[in-house]
């Protein structure tokens, strides 16, 4: 049974057919939130939230179009919702953390391909919503440019510039607060 | 993805993206099953009475938004009256300032979602929090755009039995995409504002009510609480996150507020603004509200 098919059996309130979307898709949902906020726990909520809204909002989805990236841009924008809620104790405990630890100190005891994963990650959460969303969705998710422009509802075209413009954006960042990354790539 | 790498950072990314650690992904589905009921069919048509039921579980909602309640500084709030509204509170529980994650209560969130999907009479918090790691809040706050009472704004107007004031500010705000008119012991209006840009996000809503209900029992916790003015009137500014609770006797309802709430009462109507704008734009909001000049079909 393919994705359409499931989504239209779920829409005529087949459970079992929900289920299996849910299951092909939690690993992203999750995945996402978790980048975006940065806390599992908050993640997991957001993730389920997602999947609750995505099914009220059922009947209302075109079975057409790809479930991934309505499912994600959901997910995100309840992330943000949850970040703006939050967004001023977030903003505070990531300069504390910013400036108490830094990068270098985390290196030790880790393999050198994930603490960079990490840090880059660290960096990139420095950027705003809109640029880490789209980040995310191509390098993180590895989502194609058509879904991720489908997830952010924009023009696949609007994708690229957003995408360039976040990289430069991030590359401000590393020069700035990861100079070790820096040094990390040019070795 | 089929682009290749145009630059070291890129490869990076996606180096990283592959090399991340993420948590392992905790079986959602299963949880979400759980949430929606043991076999989630498609939403059923509300019978007569849980509509009613529903609808008085919007008015106690709608309720909700006419509290005022002075800055923290009593620890037993007895009594309190917005408009014509007679509201009485229990005693307020310790507010937090931060991290959300040190607030008890904000962690005891009977989900939203449930109560939208299930509108189950006498639902507390503690029956639907099972966790035992207090952790934040976490649970979007419930849409408003699956309220009973349905209509367009003209309808709204030639039922209502108030005048229907609207927003002049912002200019690019427009009507209402979604309309709500209750009655229940009084009318009850929301009106709804979508993201242009996003479609399941709420811009702001503006609750307007006249009516003589009494609701108690309330508990609730709100990061901030400030008194402010609308049009030189008594208004009062909250900011969430924070948990309500409200019952009127057969139905108690949990619900997380994560939004500015800005409540004013003038005419014998009182106004609720939700919305996520700091309180100087939602007053200005507040006080550009005027009569619609023609009915708009």
């Amino acid at each position: 049974m393919n994705e359409t098919e499931l989504i239209d059996r779920a829409r005529q309130g087949d459970g079992a057919a929900w289920e299996i979307l849910m299951r092909a898709h939690q690993e992203a949902a999750y995945r996402l939130a978790y980048l975006l906020l940065g806390d599992a726990a908050q993640a997991e909520d957001v993730a389920q939230e997602a999947f609750v809204r995505a099914y009220q909002a059922l009947q209302r989805f075109d079975p057409a179009r790809p479930f991934r990236p309505w499912l994600l841009s959901i997910a995100a924008n309840l992330a943000r919702n949850q970040l703006r809620a939050f967004g001023r104790y977030l903003a505070a405990i990531r300069r504390l953390v910013q400036a108490e630890s830094s990068p270098v100190e985390s290196v030790e005891g880790r393999a050198a391909q994930s603490w960079e994963a990490q840090t880059l990650w660290q960096a990139v959460r420095q950027l705003d919503f809109a640029d880490q969303q789209v980040i995310y969705y191509r390098y993180f998710l590895d989502l194609p440019v058509e879904e991720t422009a489908q997830a952010l509802n924009v023009a696949e075209g609007t994708v690229k510039s957003r995408l360039h413009r976040a990289m430069n954006r991030l590359r401000t960042v590393i020069e700035q607060h990861y100079p070790s990354l820096q040094e990390g790539r040019e070795a | 993805m089929t682009e290749q790498p145009i630059n070291d950072l890129e490869r990076g990314l996606i180096a990283a993206g592959r090399a991340f650690s993420y948590p392992a992904t905790p079986d959602i589905a299963r949880a979400v099953t759980r949430r929606l009921g043991a076999h989630p069919a498609r939403r059923p048509t509300r019978s007569p009475a849980r509509r009613l039921a529903w609808a008085l579980v919007v008015v106690i909602v709608l309720l909700a938004g006419l509290l005022a309640v002075p800055p923290v500084r009593a620890q037993i709030l007895e009594f309190l009256q917005i408009g014509v509204i007679h509201i009485f509170l229990t005693q307020p529980t310790p507010t937090a300032t931060i991290p959300p994650a040190s607030t008890p209560e904000s962690v005891v969130i009977a989900s939203p979602a449930i109560s939208k999907i299930s509108p189950t009479p006498v639902r507390t918090a503690t029956e639907t929090t099972p966790s035992a790691t207090p952790r934040p809040s976490p649970t979007p706050i419930a849409s408003l755009l699956d309220l009973t009472g349905e209509t367009t704004l003209a309808k709204a107007l030639d039922s209502a039995s108030f005048p229907i004031l609207l927003p002049a500010y912002p200019p690019d705000l427009g009507l209402p995409e979604q309309v709500f008119l209750q009655d229940m012991q009084g009318q009850a209006l929301v009106l709804v504002w979508l993201d242009p840009a996003d479609p399941l996000r709420i811009r702001l809503s503006l609750h307007q009510y006249v009516g003589k209900d009494n609701l108690t029992g309330l508990k609730y916790s709100p990061p901030v609480v400030q008194e402010t003015s609308v049009n030189g009137r008594p208004a009062v500014w909250t900011e969430g996150p924070y948990l309500l609770k409200l019952t009127n006797g057969d139905y108690e309802l949990v619900r997380l507020i994560e939004g500015h709430v800005l409540i004013w009462a003038q005419d014998d109507i009182t106004y609720r603004l939700e919305s996520d704008l700091p309180l100087a734009e939602a007053v200005r909001i507040a006080e550009s509200l005027q009569p619609l000049p023609t009915p708009t079909p």
